[in-house]
This record gives C-alpha cells, structure tokens and sequence, in this order.
C-alpha cells in the first residue's frame, strides 16, 4: 500500500514530516523536532468564551483547551454568546461564523462598537477568501475555516493572548541572536548571518512571536500574506533555509520544528 | 343567459384554436368587407352616372316638346309612346284642372319642381291595365296653361345593383369559402408541428436529453426556432454530461482517500499492538481525511472563481513585481529540488485585475512546471511584452502536456497522469484557467518540448 503522499493543508498530525524532502533535508534537524506538549505553554487558566452551536465540536474544542490549562466557558447561540462576551471575563473568544439567533460577525461588531478589545477568533465553515476578509473587517483578530486541526487552533489562540507589543525598539533580541532593523542586518553573538529579504522578513517576523508556535499556514498568511494553500512545502523550504543559516552545526538549535503544527524560535536552552 | 354559457363552453376543434387559423378568418373577413366596400361604390358611381345621363335627356326632351306646337305636341307624344314597345318611356300631357289630355300617366303627380327629374311612383294606363310603375320623371308647364309630363322607367338601376350583387356571390364567397379553407389547412398543419414538437419537449423533459426537434430544412422561422432549440439542447446535454463526469470525478477522488482511510483504521484496529503502531496509523488517516477535504477545498474554491463578481475589487496590478515575487518564493523550491528556475521581467505592464488571484495563479503554474520538471531541468518565468500584448509564460523541460490534452487539462479533475500516482490534485490548471478567465486574459498551452503555458493580457498597458 502506498504511503500517504499528500501533505496536509491543514497542517494536522499527519503533515509533520514533508514528503518530497528537499535537497536542505529536515532529517538532519530532526534532533531539534519537539512534540507540541512541550512547547504549548500551560494556559494558567486563561479564560476562553467560545460560541459555537455544534455541540459536538464545542465538546472538543473545550476537552482539548481545557487540556491545555485553559477555563473555558460555552455559549450555543448567538445572544447568549453576546450576553457572556459582554460581562468582559474572557481573555480571547472564539466565534462560529454561523449561528442560531445572531450571525458571528454580528457579535463581533456589536462587541467592537461597545468598545470591547477583547481579541476574536472567527471559524467558519465558509472557507471563501472574501468571506476571510469580512470576517476580519468586522473586528476579528484571526479567522479560521473549518475543518482545522485542534493544534492549529490552539496555536492560533497562544497567538491572540501574545500579541506582540507595538514595540519600536529597532534592534530585536533573542539570546545571542540580534536583527537590526534599520540596518537590516543579523548577527548571532560575533557571527554576521547573511540573509535574503524573504529571509529577513521571516526571521523578524519569528522574534517579534518568540517561544510561540507558529503554524504553516499562520506563516503563510502573515510573512509571504498568501491567501490560500499552495500544493508545495514551501513554508518547509524557506524555514529550512533561514535555520540552516541561524543555527549552525556546532552551536545549540533555535528553530525548532514543532511536531505536526508548525516552528517555534527559543533562546538557546 | 344559457345561450351564452353555451357557447363558452363549446370547444372549438383544434385548428380553431390555432393563431394561424385566427388570423385566416381576421384576414378572410377583412378581404370580405374590403370587396363589399368596393362593389358597393363601383354600384353607387354607376348608378349616380346612369341617373345623371336620364337626368340631362329628360330635360333636353322636355325642351324639345314644350318647344312643339300643341297639336304637333301630341303627336310627338304618341310618336313616343308608339316607338317604345318595351313600355319604358312615359309621357302625358294635363290640362290646366289637372285632367289627362295625352299620353299614359293617368294624373298629374303632385309635388314635383318644374324642370327638375325626380323619381316618382306613377300609375299607366296604356296597356289597359292600371300599372304603377318606378320612373324618373320631368315636369314643364306649358304656355296654355297645360302641364307636360316626360319620364323613363329607372328598373335599369334595380337591375345594375342585381347584377353587382350576382357577381359578389359568384367571385366573393368562393373567395371567402377558400381562404377559411387555406386558414384551416395552414393551421392544421401549424397545428401539427406544435404538437409534434411538444410531444418531443415531453420525451426531452421525460430525461431522454438526445431527443431533437425535427426541421424541415426550408429555414423558415419555425426552423430557425426549432434550429436554436436543438442547439440548446446540445448545450444543455454536454453539460450535463460534464457534471455527471465531474460528479463521478468527485466521487472518485474523495472515495479513493476516503477507503484508504477505512481500511487503515479497520486494520490499525486488528493489528496495532503498540500505542505508537495505532498513531501512525492515525496519523494516516488523518492524513488521507486531510487529502479529502483539500479537494472540497479547491472545488469551493474553483467554483468561487468562476462565479465571482470580483470586479469591483479589481485595482492596478503592476505585474513586474508580482512576477519577481513568484520567483523569489519558488527559487529554494527549484534549487532544493535541482531544478533552475530563471525568472525574466522584462516588461514593467500594469493590469487591471485582482492582485492575489493573479499571485495565485502565477504561482500555481510555476508550482506545477517545478513540481513536473525532473532533476537537472530547466523553468523558465517570464514577463514580456511581445505582439502588442503582455504575456506572462512559464516554460519547463517537464514531460509537457499531449496535444490532445490541452484542452481538457483545464477541466476540473483531469490530471495527465492517468494512474493519479502524481502528487497533486488536479485542480492546478482549472483554477488557473478560472482566474485566467475572470480577468478576460487568454491562456494558451503551447506545442512542446517540455510545457509552456501563457497567460495572454491583451488590455495591459
């Protein structure tokens, strides 16, 4: 029986490993692989609304972020969702775009113009790109299409509760690692790293979300802003490409492949 | 009342019913009452010119006997009543009191202009019966007090008239007859390709979409109608003949995955005898889900494309730096996979069109040409201008795409490589060809070695 040769566009437990290995070969990192256990951080009871009529996956949704650490609260239909988003104690919420009694994105702008800052998650079933960008131009912070893999959501909530600070430091630190953006340089401790711009851009965009998982498609929606699944491993290829320069074979790993969701940049342990 | 609701119950045959046939007695009647018009003024004309030719000889008589003397006078009027055998002349002459002097009117009729022909009923007495007779007559009084009376019989009239009415029946109603008689033909037959053709649209609506109306090959309007019919029905059943092939397509591609799934688990189930063993059979199946729902995803996504009304978000797209961009995000993709990929720009055009589609479409084309071209080989991407318009064209040394191909690589689901072994959903170059379409671009496949499509942008400026 043939292997399954499909990398997973949802970037599931399945799609870890890319099937048609570049001449860059992750096999070589595969010590710097971690299981997603160890790098979700605990969700200190952080507390998360979620609005979803299906009780089925609200079901999941909640076992899974309660794993996590997180307090969950549930809402099945529009208007008590409202009411409890209202009361202000949730710390991110998570909105199905179609609801019983008051559509999602209506939640979403009736919580925006009260004034609510509250970061939002829209899911949907609707997959459509311009269905993409009303969700996020009435208010949510992220969108997300069902079906997706509870890891992505996950990372995709980590995301909403660190959000990066609008900082205008021009020079990023992590350990020994240093981007200069003015200069638009990269050094770790003496050692100048060379990059291209798409180098760059990635590698800024993975220190301003340090210790924080990034998933493929996160990556690809904010580094490169590409808006729909590309039948290539690219993400793959260019991280292969920006940590084969970031970390060298003799010093301790920073880009590490998370295993089924996506890559993570830490200090050196 | 019952005489009324009678009627409208009665249902008229057929043909009646027919427009044809409405208009054959419209047109029947119209003629009908056209002729009548006609006939009924030739009459009048001929009448009024018969009286008026009665009228003047009346008068000129009526001058040449007042003229006469007395006795000569009543000669004259028995000279004209001798010479006339067919007893249409009338003349008499009255004495002053009224009493009949001469001639064959037997009193002197009342009520008439001197000089003037009037018609008049008198009353004959020369065939020695008392006879009234219709006549045109003329009075004149003489000098001696007497009055003259002169007239003809005006039957002639009477009998015009029954001749015109004679040729009316003789001409007008066979007329009449046959055109209601041709109205009803024609419709009958009218009546006939309606009902032929109805019956065919029953078959048609029945499900037998190779049922076609027939035409009679004259090019009349029922044949240009039964014509354009037949062309929609070809239409209709080579589409839905695609859908029946997508649907199958469809089934195909989410049922193979889908029994892989189910076989997976079934014998994960059996078999598996570490925790380890069931995951990586889990993560199989997940994987083969995730394979499934991909091509909903492309689908959904195809069919967006294709129905969008995305124009109004249309906006200047400089292509040079979306072209360079493409290339710079393939170019480790290539080399990873000992692939050149030579990015050329050489024309710095601006279309009209939706930045992300075109990104998209570009990228799946040289995603494709990189994904097919093996090892050692060779992509080209480039943007020139070239015959007046922009083209964008992605050129691999790949296997290429079979003449015979071309066409239908554009189609949803169809894959070149027909064991479907190849990475890939099928969908690449339709979604392509969708985008393509949206921005009315034209997109070519061109003759080998290798591949080498374009996507043609006639309005780039």
């Amino acid at each position: 029986m043939p292997a399954v040769q499909n990398r997973s566009p949802y970037q599931s437990n399945a799609g870890d490993k890319p099937n048609r290995g570049p001449a860059v070969p992750l096999e070589a990192y595969e010590s710097e692989t971690i299981s997603a256990d160890m790098v979700f951080r605990d969700g200190a009871m952080a507390s998360v609304l979620l609005i979803e009529d299906d009780s089925e996956t609200a079901k999941e949704i909640r076992a899974e972020l309660g794993d996590r650490g997180y307090a969950v609260d549930w809402a099945a239909d529009g208007i008590e969702g409202l009411d409890k988003a209202r009361s202000g104690e949730a710390e991110v919420i998570i909105v199905d775009r179609l609801l019983p009694g008051m559509d999602g994105l209506t939640i979403v702008e009736a919580l925006r113009s009260g004034g609510m800052r509250t970061p939002v998650l829209v899911l949907s079933a609707l997959g459509a790109v311009d269905d993409r960008v009303r969700g996020l131009r009435a208010g949510g912070d992220d969108y997300l299409t069902k079906p997706f893999a509870t890891v992505e959501l996950i990372a995709r909530v980590e995301a909403l509760l660190r959000r990066p600070a609008d900082s205008r430091d021009t020079v990023l630190r992590l350990g020994p690692l240093e981007l200069d953006l003015m200069e638009r340089t990269a050094k770790r401790g003496d050692r100048v790293i060379d990059l291209l711009p798409r180098e760059f851009r990635l590698l800024e965009y993975m220190m301003r979300r340090k210790d924080q998982v990034l998933t493929r498609a996160m990556l690809l929606e904010e580094v490169w802003k590409y808006k729909f699944v590309p039948q290539t491993n690219l993400v793959d290829v260019h991280m292969g490409r920006l940590r084969h320069k970031v970390d060298e074979p003799n010093e301790p790993p920073m880009i590490h492949n998370v295993r089924g969701v996506g890559f993570i940049l830490r200090a050196p342990a | 009342m019952f005489a009324a609701s009678d009627l409208s119950s009665v249902r008229l045959p057929d043909f009646a019913r027919t427009t044809t046939f409405r208009w054959a007695v419209t047109v029947a009647s119209a003629f009908l009452l056209c002729t009548l018009a006609l006939f009924g003024f030739v009459y009048w004309q001929t009448a009024v010119y018969v009286m008026n030719r009665y009228d003047i000889l009346l008068v000129k008589e009526l001058q040449v006997f007042a003229s006469n003397t007395p006795e000569r006078l009543l000669q004259e009027i028995e000279d004209r009543l001798a010479k006339d055998p067919e007893r249409i002349k009338i003349a008499s002459l009255f004495g002053a009191n009224g009493s009949r002097i001469a001639g064959n009117v037997e009193t002197f009729p009342s009520g008439l202009t001197p000089n003037v022909p009037t018609n008049a009923v008198v009353v004959r007495v020369d065939s020695g019966l008392r006879e009234a007779q219709k006549v045109r007559l003329a009075t004149r009084s003489l000098p001696g007090g007497e009055n003259l009376v002169i007239g003809r019989q005006i039957d002639e009239i009477t009998e015009i008239a029954q001749i015109v009415v004679r040729a009316l029946a003789l001409g007008l109603l066979p007329a009449f007859i046959l055109a209601i008689l041709i109205g009803i033909v024609l419709s009958q037959r009218a009546h006939d390709r309606v009902l032929e053709v109805n019956r065919k649209i029953q078959r048609i609506v029945a499900g037998d979409l190779r049922e076609r109306l027939t035409t009679s090959g004259r090019g009349d309007p029922f044949d240009q109608l039964a014509v354009s019919v037949n062309r929609m029905l070809d239409d209709i059943e080579s589409l839905v003949r695609e859908i029946a092939a997508v649907g199958d397509n469809i089934a195909h591609d989410l049922r193979t995955p889908l029994t892989r799934v189910r076989v997976r688990l079934e014998r994960g189930r059996a078999h598996a005898s570490t925790l380890n063993e069931l995951r990586a059979v889990v993560d199989q199946a997940i994987g083969s889900l995730d394979q499934s729902l991909a091509i909903i995803t492309a689908l959904l996504r195809i069919a967006e494309i294709e129905h969008s009304r995305r124009l109004e978000g249309f906006s200047q797209v400089p292509l040079g730096p979306l072209v360079r961009e493409i290339g710079d995000l393939y170019e480790p993709i290539a080399e990873d996979k000992g692939v050149a990929l030579q990015v050329e720009s050489t024309d710095e055009a601006t279309v009209h069109g939706d930045r992300d589609l075109l990104f998209e479409a570009v990228a799946n084309l040289v995603d494709n040409a990189v994904k097919f071209t093996p090892e050692g080989g060779h992509v080209e991407l480039a943007l020139h201008h070239h015959n007046g318009q922009t083209q964008i064209r992605v050129k691999d040394t790949g296997p290429g795409i079979p003449e015979i191909e071309r066409e239908a690589v554009t189609k949803r689901f169809y894959r070149s490589d027909k064991s479907r072994r190849t990475e890939g959903l099928g969908l690449g170059l339709s979604l392509v060809a969708a985008i393509v379409k949206l921005h009315g671009f034209q997109f070519a496949i061109a003759p080998g070695p290798g591949c080498t499509v374009e996507i043609v942008c006639p309005q780039a400026r």
